[in-house]
């Protein structure tokens, strides 16, 4: 049940993703509102399919890699309904759906169970992977607000607008929605990322013992933090900030593709 | 049975002289929108001149006739012949004449194709027909489904979006740049017009403060009072762009006057906030490293002649879709406009068997001077039942026939076998 569940929102998302960039190079207005009706339609199911298979299991779906990656497209669906009907930029949607659609199919790889000590148990543990996962799910959006704010720079300076010049937002909108995803998402990574500490050291014995994934979530904590921070202070803004947000995602992924691939303390 | 029709001429069809003289002022067209209308050429009229097009619309039994009629009295007034002007028209009837109609209201056979003043045009048209009691149902049917369509092209369609000239593809730039041009300081360095026209589009977007700097000082302080701006000494404004949003140059000079270096330092200082170079000078006053910086932004007039080329090209793919919605749209009027051709006819069947049933019903009553008020309301409604019953039939069929186009067959027939009098008839005193 929950299989069919799942495989009928990855196929409203697949056929979402078609559409809106169908969307982004033809502009036909029917497809935005048939691109947001599928994308709710896909997330109407795949909440039933989580709904069913923490019923199913009698817990959170947070105890696999692919439940958890599962969460973060959920939410980062959610986010990119809202945030497009908040900014009103149409062609999110040709830019987060498809992130979303290539960690949807990757999920079947991903299905090694998350380490259950006595510790891990413990319901802030939960805490601790939910919130981490809320985290990436807002820095999907701002990977997407980056590759959108790259693209509509490089029409603007190589002065011969292409059609996505005509579709994209202006460059000051893409600036402050990288910069919003990033102060909403760095926020619950970070305490997602400390509890995930805390409990490290309380189930290995010490916070710093080796495990990939945690490592990997280290280096990608520090590029995001480089990139707020920068941002903050005023250095960094438009081009040098989209940069980091892409090199933060890139590290993003290859946080999760350790988690899959690389035997660890999360893992067993 | 009368014909819709349009004939005319347009920026394709004839030179601008001969549009120029048959572009008359509103007193004239209302002159000659009388004189037609009473000289029954046309049951319906109206005129649409504008300085592209000279069009007349009408509902006529001959529109060759009416369309010869018009030209000749639009021509007369400055003395062009019939025999000039007629090579030149182009004459469309029926499907084709509203398919025009709604063209040229949605500025599709406009010359900057999508302009907007056309839709005014053609609403100032109507309502001058309007004033002149030249407008009937079939007109006032087809110019409100003309505005609908324009109107829906408009807000479906990207036909009337991106700029089509230099100042306002430089508006649109900045926009796409900053998003709202709300508060965002301008610096003008040269008093040149275009600089200035483009300075007063960003002006009218919400972009404020404006500085003026000129080498020659009076005229900056006049430009920056002319622009409720303030003047900034010649020398001062590499200085003055690390407080600017956008700077429009139109110097004379010959050589660039804004070097990179100094707008390199200037954007430190800004901390990187973006700045958009309009360079209307030529040669060209900015150097071309400028645009290699980082969150600089440098047009000049190749570059915005490219983006209103490029912007030309977006409305046409656009274009296309409006057309096939003006398609759509036509379709759908023809229906309706064939359904309001069977109303006179219904209408005068229902007013003809109304008096009989009203007479008949009369005489019968005078010879019951002892009936109830209720046996009156008994025979009242039998009456009608029997009035509608009969009509039933007929009024079907003749909507039908709409469907396949046999309706002025069954029109005709429906009127002799009732003994209707014609609509022409009606017409007269």
């Amino acid at each position: 049940m929950n299989a069919v569940l799942y495989d009928v929102a990855l196929t409203a998302y697949i056929i979402a993703t078609a559409s809106a960039l169908g969307y982004l190079l033809g502009r036909r207005e029917g497809l935005s509102r048939f691109t947001i009706l599928m994308t709710q339609t896909g997330w109407v199911f795949h909440t039933l399919a989580l709904v069913v298979r923490g019923v199913e299991l009698r817990h959170l779906p947070l105890m696999t890699l692919a439940e958890t990656v599962s969460v973060v497209i959920w939410v980062a669906v959610f986010l990119e309904l809202w945030v497009e009907r908040a900014y009103r930029v149409k062609v999110l949607g040709a830019f987060v759906l498809p992130v979303v659609l290539v960690l949807g199919l990757a999920l079947p790889t991903g299905l090694r169970v998350l380490a259950l000590t006595p510790a891990a148990s413990s319901v802030w543990v939960k805490v601790h992977v939910a919130l981490a996962l809320v985290g990436l799910a807002a820095l999907v959006l701002n990977f997407a607000a980056a590759v959108m704010y790259l693209l509509q720079e490089r029409q603007l300076k190589g002065r011969r607008p292409g059609t996505v010049y005509y579709r994209l937002p202006s460059l000051e909108t893409l600036d402050r929605l990288s910069y919003r995803t990033l102060t909403l998402g760095f926020p619950f990574l970070t305490t997602g990322l400390l509890l995930g500490v805390f409990f490290a050291g309380k189930a290995w014995g010490s916070p710093f013992a080796f495990d990939p994934l945690a490592l990997f979530s280290s280096v990608m904590w520090a590029v995001y933090a480089a990139t707020l921070s920068g941002r903050a202070a005023g250095r960094w803004r438009g081009r040098r900030a989209a940069y980091f947000a892409v090199a933060g995602f890139c590290v993003l992924l290859l946080t999760l593709g350790a988690g899959v691939m690389l035997q660890g303390k999360h893992g067993s | 049975m009368a014909t819709l029709f349009v004939a005319g001429m347009n920026h394709r069809s004839a030179g601008v002289e001969l549009r120029e003289q048959l572009a008359l002022e509103e007193d004239k067209l209302r002159g000659i929108l009388a004189d037609l209308n009473d000289r029954g050429l046309c049951t319906e009229m109206m005129i649409l001149s504008t300085c592209n097009r000279v069009e007349v619309y009408g509902l006529a039994e001959a529109p060759g006739a009416a369309r010869a009629a018009a030209f000749r009295a639009l021509g007369a007034a400055r003395g062009v012949s019939l025999a000039q002007v007629e090579p030149l028209l182009y004459h469309k009837t029926e499907d084709e004449a509203v398919l025009h109609a709604f063209r040229v209201a949605a500025s599709l056979d406009s010359m900057i194709l999508g302009e907007p003043q056309i839709l005014g045009q053609v609403k100032d048209a109507f309502a001058l027909a309007q004033s002149c009691r030249t407008v009937g149902p079939t007109l006032h049917a087809l110019m409100t489904q003309a505005f609908s369509v324009a109107k829906r092209i408009r807000t479906e369609t990207e036909v009337g979006r991106h700029a089509v000239s230099a100042s306002y593809a430089a508006v649109e730039l900045a926009r796409k740049i900053f998003g709202s041009l709300e508060g965002k300081a301008v610096l003008l360095v040269g008093a040149g017009e275009m600089g200035e026209l483009a300075a007063r589009h960003l002006m009218e977007q919400g972009a404020m403060p404006v500085y003026v700097a000129n080498r020659t000082w009076s005229r900056a302080q006049d430009l920056a009072q002319a622009l409720s701006g303030t003047a900034v000494p010649y020398e001062q404004f590499p200085a003055t762009m690390a407080v600017v949003d956008v700077v429009i140059t139109s110097t004379a000079a010959p050589e660039p006057i804004v070097r990179a270096p100094e707008v390199d330092r200037a954007l430190h200082s800004r901390r990187h906030r973006p700045l958009f170079f309009i360079d209307l000078a030529v040669p060209r006053n900015v150097e071309p490293a400028v645009n290699d910086l980082e969150d600089a932004f440098c047009y000049d007039v190749d570059d915005l002649r490219l983006v209103v080329e490029a912007n030309l090209r977006e409305r046409q793919k656009e274009a296309q879709r409006a057309e096939a919605l003006v398609e759509r749209e036509v379709a759908k009027f023809a229906a309706r406009l064939r359904d309001l051709e069977v109303v006179p006819t219904i209408v005068s069947l229902r007013e003809k068997l109304e008096t009989i049933r009203r007479g008949e019903l009369d005489k019968a009553l005078s010879r019951l001077p002892a009936a109830t008020e209720e046996t009156r309301q008994v025979m009242e409604a039998l009456s009608q039942a029997i009035v509608n019953k009969v009509l039933h039939a007929p009024i079907v069929k003749l909507k039908d026939s709409t469907r396949d186009g046999h309706h002025a067959r069954f029109a005709e027939l429906i009127s002799e076998l009732f003994g209707l009098r014609r609509p022409r008839e009606e017409r007269e005193p």
